[in-house]
């Protein structure tokens, strides 16, 4: 029996359990009896909400992977990296093992993140291959995965403030970190707005009690 | 809905003997657990709560490290690299610095740093250091619910363990180029990445909303 079956409303914040009122004075949302969150029986909003953070972050994903993430100026000369570009470096360098770290956290991590949502709200909506079960651990992993991705605009941001040696070398950020930064930021923000209770809503024959 | 009699009787049971998953939004009766037990959700698997002994005094110890760590990690160099007879040191604000200066769109990467490596992590830390005073000394409680419900909204955007491994990358694409040697802000930076995970498995959320809403006795864990 699920919560909102029950009349049971749980606070999104602390997680405290209060009885739903009478939902007479309409347009007022009820406050929770323990630390004064606005109670909602599921996130408001919350696909619409995820839909429009997850398209414009699929919009971002484009010039994040197309262009140059840092320019290395090295003697006068620049040669510019995009995020693809960065990880065959490291792997002509023979760094196998950092160069899986980066492709992971900056390839694979943020395409996975991207088509993930798109098919957690396709559930949602739709019929689907998953169950709920399955969906649910996928929801969980990639709100866990998601700040990983960050690991490529640190190292740019440490490697700018160590390398300025003036016209010997020195490193530049680009327009692709930009991208790239709201790509991993607006994903976190999908996945925050989505509401993993609609994985279970309608799905009564999951239920192991 | 095989059991219709068990479902009036949890409808009927007062809120506090119940608990509902908040991730599928199973109702339960609430398990009574021991110390060092957790329960979790027996449809989709997500830890409903752990019951942890001495949370307030153990956290609060947790945090005071965290915070004397705090400083030294941001500020002193974590690591130095030399290029021809020049050196050059990076430390976390150094980066933020670096960024900024770049000026034009890359500033709003600057911010994101920032907020992400420093000033989301050390207000954390000053909320869960407030929170629990707040129910250690009983005062000012209503503060400290307010607080940590701003804490719920923080949580994963502190980005200490990411900003770890960028280090860690950094050193490896530089080790060729440029020798970079290891600063002792470095060492401070793991020590307080450290304390502060023990301290996010310590602060169980569901003691500290209990503790904050109904007061605390030390006996009571």
């Amino acid at each position: 029996m699920r919560a909102i079956d029950a009349g049971i409303l749980v606070c999104g914040e602390c997680h405290e359990l209060n009885r739903q009122e009478d939902q007479e004075r309409a347009g007022q949302t009820q406050l929770c009896t323990r630390c004064g969150a606005h109670l909602h029986a599921r996130k408001p909003d919350s696909l619409r909400r995820t839909w429009a953070l997850l398209l414009t972050a699929m919009l971002m994903y484009i010039p994040a992977n197309v262009l140059p993430i840092m320019t290395v100026y090295s003697l006068g000369k620049g040669q510019p990296d995009t995020i693809m570009s960065g990880v065959i470096e490291l792997i002509n360098y023979g760094m196998l093992p950092i160069a899986i770290v980066v492709f992971v956290a900056s390839i694979l991590v943020p395409t996975f993140k991207l088509v993930g949502i798109a098919l957690l709200l396709f559930s949602v909506q739709r019929k689907q291959p998953l169950s709920a079960r399955q969906r649910s651990l996928m929801y969980r992993f990639i709100e866990w995965i998601g700040r990983w991705s960050m690991l490529d605009i640190f190292v740019i941001t440490i490697l700018v403030a160590l390398v300025k040696f003036g016209n010997l070398a020195s490193i530049e950020a680009g327009f692709g970190a930009v991208a790239f930064c709201s790509v991993v930021v607006l994903t976190m923000l999908a996945a925050v707005a989505f509401d993993p209770r609609l994985i279970w809503d309608n799905t009564q024959t999951d239920q192991t009690d | 809905m095989l059991d219709t009699a068990g479902e009036t009787s949890l409808t009927d049971m007062p809120l506090n003997r119940l608990v509902a998953c908040h991730e599928c939004d199973l109702l339960m009766p609430k398990p009574q657990l021991a110390i060092g037990e957790k329960a979790g959700c027996p449809r989709c698997g997500y830890e409903l709560f752990r019951h942890t002994s001495q949370v307030v005094r153990r956290s609060l110890a947790l945090v005071i490290a965290a915070l004397l760590l705090f400083i030294p990690a941001c500020f002193l160099p974590i690591m130095e690299i030399n290029v021809l007879g020049q050196t050059s040191l990076d430390t976390v604000w150094s980066g933020v610095k670096a960024l900024y200066e770049a000026g034009g769109i890359l500033q709003s990467i600057a911010v994101v740093v920032f907020l992400s490596s420093m000033v989301i992590p050390l207000f954390k830390l000053l909320i869960q250091f407030l929170v629990l005073s707040s129910i250690r000394f009983d005062a000012g409680r209503s503060y400290g619910l307010f607080l940590y419900r701003v804490y719920q909204h923080m949580r994963e955007w502190g980005m200490l363990e990411v900003y770890l491994m960028g280090i860690l990358v950094s050193i490896v694409k530089l080790i060729d180029i440029a020798k970079p040697s290891i600063g002792l802000g470095l060492v401070c930076f793991v020590s307080l990445l450290l304390v502060q995970v023990w301290l996010e498995a310590t602060m169980e959320p569901h003691q500290i909303w209990e503790a904050l809403a109904e007061g605390y006795t030390d006996e009571s864990h």
